[in-house]
């Protein structure tokens, strides 16, 4: 395999990121204790998701950990009690309660998932927790059913992407790509949503998250969709999307790049571009500071307390800010630049 | 058409003889002879030599699903007399226990892909290092498992572009959430099209739907429209289809 991982860009650039290989080392730590605390709530059909900073690999001790049991297989009154046993289970390795929208601390059924892709069915909710399935999720314990559920969902954006079997343009899959895009706006109305209703408490430290960890993944899914075209020759491509017939190759390409943390997606589409090498480090650098001010107790709940009104001149808030200007345009150099392809692709994708 | 035909077991579980009596006038040419429990193999192998099966243009047995270890060391002098008949002998992945003894089977060896309730041997990336184990082996491949361990039908496709080359024969019924055979669906009907055309025209289909014997042809006929005709060979990869290293600018 050539190098793709962040731990490979890191040592080709010669960089020095300690915050996020602390991050990457408790968060394998975190994921091995609550596999042993929820053993045996699980099976072949319920799997118990993580996602947020715990599947990003990105967890630091202020981390809280979103999660669901996912559940695709027959609807058994026992689940309820299964819920109660992980939520207590989990409990005692979060640093708080799960979020107030309901996205977690569920049951989530692979159904809506799978089925209500877009329509008046597609709620806010349900389009987060399929697309987080996809970015940013993990199963603790048995993966069968998240395993099927990820399936049955790329198989949705892949197989009905017309374009992509009987399109001439890039072989992008623009039915994936645009949800993906739905995603990200929606986060961030949801920001200004969550700024109304909660009358700004939180809202520097949602800002900062909105502007890296969340423009993270969207940028993650895109690079692994953009990966799609740019990842192979023409010839190459002539062959994959021939047919629809070969979805499953496509499928299973994809189920990859997302298996990986979204950093790692990142990581593997730059290694390949010497000459984007110093956006890489830019961005990187950037990311691996925010995460040190996650990890900071003391930065991260003055974050969280912060009111709206002191952001403009708080000078922990203004770092954190100029971090995600520096992250901003390192993904501009990237996403347009044209020796790569990864300009056009953007123009045709996203435009 | 395809060669088709009955498990033993799904018509009649361990009574082999009462399922080839139901089997009489139907359109078959296949059976599977079924011991699924060790205690069952023996009786089967010994009446062999009496059975009715000149009909069949193919006959498999299908192994214990476990053994003790003690008796899976014996297995070849067991099997000795239909070793020489060349039927393929359908085992589970996960009964084996010494990978050894097995080899020394050769091509007699049919390993089938299991369903979702197993550890092992559901889909590519589990059954790959059994086959590097059993090199000679041959493939069943059981369409309603690999569907219920992947309702998308893309599981199948890479099941069947990996280890088609091995094929020997296919299991063919619906697999419930349970893990229960049952006979074909609509939806089931329509997954299994979706994969038709991967399968040669000549590989036969053992069906494991449990039916009756009014219900067996109608059930054959469900098989017949889930696989029809059509087989389409894959053309070869042009590359490894996940090698990017010739790609940097």
């Amino acid at each position: 395999m050539p190098p793709d991982s962040l731990e490979d860009i890191e040592s080709q650039l010669g960089a020095d990121w300690p915050h996020l290989r602390a991050a990457r080392q408790l968060s394998k730590d975190k994921l091995l204790q609550i596999s042993e605390a929820v053993e045996h709530f699980d099976s072949e059909d319920t799997s118990i998701v993580v996602m947020g900073s715990l599947a990003r690999a990105e967890f630091t001790d202020g981390s809280d950990i979103d999660w669901y049991l996912l559940i695709d297989g027959w609807a058994d009154k026992a689940h309820r009690d299964v819920l109660r046993n992980v939520g207590e289970a989990i409990r005692p390795f979060s640093s708080k309660p799960v979020g107030r929208e309901g996205t977690f601390g569920d049951m989530v059924f692979s159904h809506s998932l799978i089925h209500d892709i877009g329509g008046d069915v597609d709620t806010n909710l349900n389009t987060t927790r399929r697309l987080l399935l996809l970015l940013e999720s993990r199963a603790v314990g048995r993966p069968d059913a998240w395993r099927r559920v990820v399936r049955g969902v790329l198989d949705r954006y892949i197989a009905e992407d017309r374009g992509l079997w009987r399109g001439s343009g890039p072989k992008l899959p623009h039915f994936l790509v645009n949800d993906l895009s739905r995603l990200w706006r929606t986060m961030a109305v949801d920001f200004a949503y969550k700024l109304n209703r909660r009358g700004g408490q939180g809202a520097a430290l949602r800002n900062i998250k909105l502007r890296m960890s969340r423009k993270l993944i969207y940028i993650s899914g895109l690079l692994a969709c953009y990966d799609c075209h740019l990842g192979f020759t023409q010839a190459e491509r002539s062959a994959r999307y021939s047919s629809s017939s070969l979805k499953g190759v496509v499928v299973e390409f994809l189920e990859e790049r997302f298996a990986k943390p979204p950093l790692d997606v990142v990581a593997g589409v730059l290694l390949r571009y010497p000459h984007l090498y110093n956006a890489a480090r830019q961005l990187l650098e950037s990311y691996d500071e925010f995460v040190g001010i996650l990890a900071d107790d003391e930065k991260r709940q003055h974050m969280e307390r912060l009111a709206e009104d002191q952001m403009d001149t708080d000078p922990i808030f203004q770092r954190a800010r100029q971090l995600s200007h520096a992250f901003r345009d390192a993904l501009t150099e990237v996403f347009f630049d044209q020796q790569s392809g990864l300009g056009d692709l953007t123009k045709g994708g996203i435009f | 058409m395809r060669p088709v035909g009955f498990s033993t077991g799904a018509l009649a579980l361990a009574d082999f003889r009462s399922a080839l009596r139901m089997l009489d006038g139907k359109p078959v040419d296949a059976v599977e002879l079924s011991a699924l429990r060790q205690a069952e193999l023996l009786p089967l192998l010994s009446a062999v030599p009496s059975l009715p099966l000149q009909r069949f243009s193919h006959v498999s047995i299908h192994l214990p699903s476990q053994f003790d270890p003690g008796w899976e060391a014996g297995i070849e002098r067991h099997l000795h007399p239909v070793l020489e008949r060349g039927w393929p002998l359908v085992l589970h992945p996960d009964a084996i226990s010494d990978f050894g003894l097995w080899r020394e089977l050769g091509a007699a060896v049919c390993i089938e892909n299991m369903d979702k309730r197993k550890p092992l041997g559901r889909s590519v990336r589990e059954l790959a290092p059994i086959f590097d184990r059993l090199p000679e082996a041959t493939f069943c491949f059981d369409i309603g498992h690999a569907r219920q361990y992947d309702p998308t039908m893309n599981e199948a496709w890479l099941l069947l572009r990996a280890f088609g080359p091995r094929l020997a024969q296919l299991h063919v019924s619906e697999v419930n959430t349970r893990s229960r055979h049952d006979v074909l669906s609509f939806t089931s009907i329509l997954a299994f099209q979706s994969v038709a055309e991967m399968v040669p025209e000549d590989v036969p289909l053992i069906v494991e739907s449990p039916v009756g014997e009014a219900m067996i042809e109608r059930e054959i006929s469900r098989v017949r429209e889930a696989l029809p005709l059509g087989f389409k060979p894959l053309p070869p990869p042009p590359c490894n289809w996940h090698d990017r290293s010739a790609l940097a600018v």
